[in-house]
């Protein structure tokens, strides 16, 4: 295989004076290349200098990308040149398919396909990536850049109703599979947000809690009209089975939740603060599980020092940061 | 407290997912690395650290980091800062041979590449620019005269985009290091202008999502060159830095470090550059874009685990701690503080509300972080350290360049308070010489301008200057785990170089002589 050769005993490359990396510098910090990976990159430089875009540079470019997908330069050439060739870019996008399964992590192979399918421009094109994509996001659910690569597409095509069709399904089935999983839920919330129950499976999941507060704020609903739902979540231990009433609105704790939910704590106690902060001088009563009956500018207290000096600890510097907050807003 | 409730387990709710096993088992395993002395006794093995960096700079690393090859100023960049961390000095042939190294990297059209004969690209640019800062100096043979800042200034608006973001390099993607990068290396260098900055504000106040860290980009406004066959319609005209448009990504502890630092960076721009909502009808300058700096507060010290994780910071909700977001996440603490006036040194305007001799004063007693940083050091200690030197994301890992300096830098955020002091920022406004500054502008296009544009220039410039100078150790607020033995050097919160080095390089390149930095008054 030509591949796994030297370019410098190939006669195709003997017009081409290779250019060493560093000439009369004795770098500081080198790195100990391969013979392979120095004869093809030292054959690369002399390429771009001389400004070739031909197609033996699509294989050299391949050659160095397969050794280092991170060679920025070697993908920015490569893409030169495939436009220069006026090449099939679907053909690329094929070629590529397994240099991004095998280097999933690396900024390039994302965006070397974001080039070439702006390039092809078709809605065809665009839904045969979704598919890929799901392909590759079963090796690595949490991939950030593949995450970011479908929200781009979306957002790229954004009018194409079937591209958007399938999204809100397999978001909700990522979460199926893996309810803390935060790259689908960040997703569903990209995709078209609705809240709930799955809090229920697992309350201590902060994604599902970010969520929720994410939703909340963007459509601005107070926190508050979610008081009767948290509740449950705030008690030191979940309703007896004989208490539970179906509510679909406001699903319960399952029988194994790990309560009181620090989430939860910190939602009721925003729910205080905005009340606090609206109507500082009403102190109405509310009675809440684990805790005494208490002003409500209190309550939030009460819940902040609950989390700061008991529930979450490792937190207590900013617990303590909101007490002192509020309690100087209210001043 | 009880040692069982310090080390309760991330709860499962007895649902478990790939994500809950995984949270599980790493619970299990950094549990090992807790010494059951306690941590009062734990070493930095700063020797062995020491070691590890001496042998990747004088023999090099080997050939696995082919995979850095694309990156080799930031091989540099980590290892000599990494130097300054444990406060180990460089010889002169050292530096000599670093600066040589250094601008074999320079792009004949500005800018630096990752490797010799490679494109300019912003990251590496920032990189080479903060090892000047570390091996240059002024005069022949110091670099610092060697670095073409006009091509530069030309590279980085060569990447602007209509929505006020860059693309990292020619034909590469848009995202919030590459801003925080340019800005940063924009800063040090004398190349702030409003063109450079224009919509940078907007584009990464709409990379913040929902969780309130940031995301890595957003849609659209993102552009091909206009020289490409391919590309799609400049719209500069009609472009709209203010509709709204998502972030693509969730929040992540990277750019989430990038775009709050850049924020920082921006201040002074914002606030001249942009109106307030409430008289915006009376001016003709864009509304100030705003980001949720509580939200982005929440969202940080969610990312410290839990004391049974050593408090180690992780770089998104659900995922695993890591050490090298102890600097981008446990490091980016301190920026955010700072956005919301909490902990500035001296009575300082509150979120811009004016009222300097009147306003609220409470913060000023408190002289401690909003996260809990004797636990960050903790995990960088117990787990961070690999026992051969070098320090890494997590046992039983292998330590490399990346997460050395990463660790490091946020062990030093965690050890000192390093926060903007108002004193030290009007003594640099007051012997500030704008006559200077201006004759040593990088860009080469301010000359051009308007007097009255040049004048709101100095301005901008001298404020940036002014208030990124002004980040200085609050006296009395260090914390060392395991004993001042284990002290590291604070560095420069926005920056992530000393500040011994970024003061020297700014005063050269702004051309002024920056007031001494005195010990700041101990605290009554």
């Amino acid at each position: 295989m030509s591949e796994l050769g030297l370019l410098a005993d190939d006669p195709e490359w003997a017009d081409v004076t290779p250019i060493r990396q560093y000439e009369n510098v004795n770098p500081i910090a080198p790195i100990f290349y391969s013979e392979e990976y120095k004869d093809a990159t030292d054959y690369f430089r002399a390429v771009v200098k001389a400004g070739e875009t031909s197609p033996r540079v699509l294989k050299l470019t391949e050659k160095i990308i397969r050794m280092n997908p991170a060679h920025y330069t070697a993908w920015q050439h490569r893409y030169k040149t495939l436009i220069a060739l006026q090449s099939d870019l679907e053909e690329e996008l094929r070629l590529m398919d397994d240099i991004a399964k095998q280097f999933l992590k690396t900024y390039q192979v994302w965006h070397h396909r974001r080039l070439l399918l702006t390039a092809i421009n078709s809605v065809d094109v665009a839904q045969l990536e979704l598919e890929f994509l799901k392909d590759v996001l079963e090796v690595d659910t949490k991939n950030y850049h593949t995450w970011s690569y479908r929200q781009w597409i979306l957002a790229h095509f954004n009018k194409e109703a079937r591209l958007w069709a399938g999204e809100r399904p397999y978001a909700e089935a990522l979460l199926d599979a893996d309810v803390r999983n935060n790259s689908a839920w960040h997703h569903r919330f990209f995709v078209v947000f609705s809240s709930g129950e799955k809090i229920a499976l697992a309350p201590n999941n902060p994604s599902a809690w970010n969520y929720l507060r994410g939703v909340l704020e963007f459509t601005k609903t107070p926190f508050e009209t979610l008081t009767s739902f948290v509740l449950p979540y705030t008690a030191s231990k979940p309703p007896a089975p004989e208490d539970e009433v179906v509510d679909l609105d406001n699903p319960l704790p399952s029988q194994d939740a790990e309560l009181p939910c620090v989430a939860a704590l910190e939602f009721l106690a925003d729910v205080y603060e905005k009340r606090g902060g609206d109507d500082t001088a009403k102190a109405v009563e509310v009675s809440v599980p684990m805790t005494r009956v208490f002003k409500q500018a209190d309550l939030r207290v009460q819940f902040w020092k609950t989390l700061a000096n008991e529930k979450d600890i490792i937190r207590k510097k900013y617990w303590e940061y909101r007490i002192r907050e509020a309690l100087q807003r209210a001043t | 407290m009880s040692a069982e409730i310090a080390y309760s387990h991330t709860p499962t709710d007895g649902f478990h997912t790939q994500t809950s096993t995984l949270q599980e088992a790493t619970e299990k395993l950094i549990r090992t690395h807790i010494p059951p002395g306690g941590t009062s006794q734990v070493e930095l093995q700063k020797r062995y650290h020491f070691e590890f960096l001496l042998r990747n700079l004088r023999q090099g690393f080997p050939e696995r980091y082919t995979s850095q090859d694309a990156s080799q100023p930031w091989l540099i960049y980590w290892t000599l800062h990494g130097f300054s961390l444990l406060g180990a000095g460089l010889d002169d042939l050292t530096k000599k041979r670093t600066i040589e190294t250094l601008l074999a990297l320079q792009h004949p059209e500005g800018g630096f590449a990752g490797g010799p004969g490679q494109a300019a690209h912003l990251l590496p640019t920032y990189a080479a620019v903060c090892a000047f800062a570390i091996v240059g100096r002024p005069g022949p043979g110091g670099g610092w005269e060697s670095i073409d800042r006009q091509k530069m200034y030309k590279f980085f608006m060569s990447l602007k985009q209509p929505d006020g973001s860059f693309l990292v390099s020619h034909h590469g993607e848009v995202d919030v290091r590459g801003i925080y990068c340019l800005l940063v290396v924009a800063t040090l260098l004398n190349l702030l202008t409003p063109e450079l900055l224009a919509g940078v504000p907007d584009f990464l106040a709409t990379c913040q999502t929902y969780e309130g860290g940031f995301g890595n980009a957003s849609f659209p406004g993102w552009a091909f060159e206009a020289d490409d066959p391919e590309s799609e319609k400049p719209s500069n005209a009609s472009f709209d830095p203010t509709a709204p448009r998502p972030p693509l990504g969730e929040a992540h502890g990277g750019y989430t470090f990038c775009a709050t630092a850049s924020w920082v960076i921006l201040q002074s721009y914002i606030e001249h550059y942009y109106a307030r909502p409430d008289v915006s009808s009376a001016t003709s300058l864009p509304i100030r874009p705003e980001i949720n700096t509580r939200g982005l507060l929440r969202w940080c010290t969610q990312m410290q685990g839990l004391p049974i994780e050593l408090g180690g910071f992780r770089g998104r909700t659900n995922k695993l701690v890591d050490g090298c977001y102890s600097w981008w996440v446990g490091g980016c603490v301190v920026l955010v503080e700072a956005l919301l006036g909490v902990g500035v040194l001296h009575d300082s305007p509150t979120e811009g509300q004016g009222g300097e001799e009147e306003g609220p004063k409470a913060w000023d007693d408190v002289d401690d972080s909003l996260f809990d940083r004797k636990a960050l050091q903790e995990y960088i200690l117990c787990a961070g350290q690999h026992p051969a030197g070098g320090l890494r994301d997590k046992p039983p890992k292998p330590a490399d360049a990346y997460h050395t300096l990463y660790c490091a830098a946020g062990l030093s955020a965690a050890q000192h308070r390093v926060v903007p002091s108002d004193a030290r920022r009007h003594a640099v406004i007051s012997a500030w010489d704008p006559v200077q500054a201006r004759a040593h502008d990088g860009t080469g296009v301010v000359s051009a301008a308007s007097d009255a544009e040049r004048e709101k220039l100095d301005v901008l410039r001298r404020e940036t200057c002014a208030h990124v100078l002004s980040w200085t150790e609050e006296e009395g607020t260090a914390l060392y785990v395991g004993g001042s033995a284990n002290r590291v050097n604070a560095t420069h919160p926005v920056f992530n170089l000393t500040v011994t080095h970024s003061d020297a390089m700014m005063a050269y390149f702004y051309g002024q002589s920056l007031p001494s930095r005195l010990p700041s008054r101990p605290k009554a």
